[in-house]
């Protein structure tokens, strides 16, 4: 340590004066700890509220919660389906329940059961005919050939008044 | 518990106010006012930490956050210049004021310097502080505490080369 260290040691000491621990700094020093103290428990509250919010948004938007569907509670399938249920024993018509045998495609269909992915839809008339009287489709049905005209009209006729009806029951 | 705690808290207060407002005021560059400040928040700070420090070492962890305190209130703002109304007079040759103006321009001078060497200055010879001691207030290596001090203390001696001489 040189002159100057030493000098600047004296120079430190040598400012120190007493000052007395006031009434008022004391005062001073109390209030401040009771602010510090408001603002400590308002920090603690303010984060425990946030821990909670945030503990309840995450627990509503955790994905299931809440809202899982078990097998058991699933509704019962809705009525339409492709294999509409069998048609009732009680004809609406002769003619219909007659010609359903013979408009439908018995070779490709299973018994008791519509076929339609290759029947014509119903609301198209002139659909059915060229799809039953192309020359070029293959023969899948078992119907036969030399059936008169009339037969076939009344046959189309059924299948128009009798198609309604199915989709009606299917839907 | 409270009181008990008051009243250690408040013997402790009363027996040291003096020698840490003396500190505050070399780490403030001698502003009365700024110091009384650091010293209020950091003895509010100990009184939350009082349970813990009381039986170890008070005075060296209000020491620690007055350095602290007193760096960062450094860096917040600027506290060396304030407009005044009239420029006080200046001390002469044998003045009786010389005791005080000497210690004014000390002031002036720790004002200049950055705060951990003003730190690391005062800790040092004013508190006549170890290094290891400087260096945890600090909360640095003792070897940086040591640059810190003597790069400080070049500085002061820079400064105050005319005014501080031994009065022969």
């Amino acid at each position: 340590m040189d002159d100057f260290e030493r000098e600047l040691t004296r120079l430190m000491h040598d400012g120190r004066r007493h000052a007395p621990f006031e009434p008022g700094q004391r005062a001073r020093l109390y209030e401040g700890i009771r602010v510090r103290r408001r603002s400590r428990v308002l920090w603690r509250a303010g984060g425990s509220a946030l821990a909670v919010a945030g503990l309840g948004i995450g627990l509503a938007l955790l994905p299931g919660t809440g809202t899982r569907s078990l097998p058991a509670d699933r509704p019962p399938l809705p009525a339409t389906s492709p294999t509409p249920p069998p048609l009732s024993p009680v004809p609406t018509s002769p003619a219909a329940s007659t010609s359903l045998p013979a408009t439908g495609m018995p070779g490709t269909t299973a018994p008791g059961h519509a076929a339609p992915p290759t029947f014509p839809p119903s609301g198209t008339p002139d659909a059915s005919p060229s799809a039953t009287h192309t020359p070029s489709s293959p023969p899948v049905s078992t119907r036969p050939p030399d059936t008169p005209p009339a037969t076939q009209e009344a046959t189309q006729e059924a299948t128009q008044e009798v198609s309604p009806s199915m989709t009606a029951g299917g839907g | 518990m409270e009181r008990y705690r008051a009243d250690g808290f408040d013997e402790f207060v009363a027996a040291r106010w003096s020698a840490l407002l003396h500190v505050a005021r070399l780490l403030t560059g001698g502003d009365r006012q700024r110091a009384e400040d650091l010293v209020q928040e950091a003895l509010v700070k100990l009184w939350f930490a009082w349970p813990r420090v009381a039986e170890q070492a008070p005075e060296a962890y209000v020491r620690q956050v007055l350095v602290r305190m007193a760096a960062r209130s450094a860096r917040r703002r600027w506290w060396g210049e304030r407009p005044v109304g009239e420029l006080p007079d200046r001390a002469g040759p044998g003045d009786v004021s010389a005791a005080v103006a000497e210690r004014s321009r000390l002031e002036a001078a720790l004002a200049l310097l950055p705060p951990r060497q003003r730190a690391a200055v005062v800790l040092r010879y004013c508190e006549d502080l170890p290094e290891g001691q400087v260096a945890q207030a600090l909360g640095c290596p003792v070897g940086t505490a040591r640059s810190h001090a003597s790069r400080g203390v070049a500085r002061l001696r820079q400064l105050l080369s005319d005014s501080v001489r031994p009065v022969g």
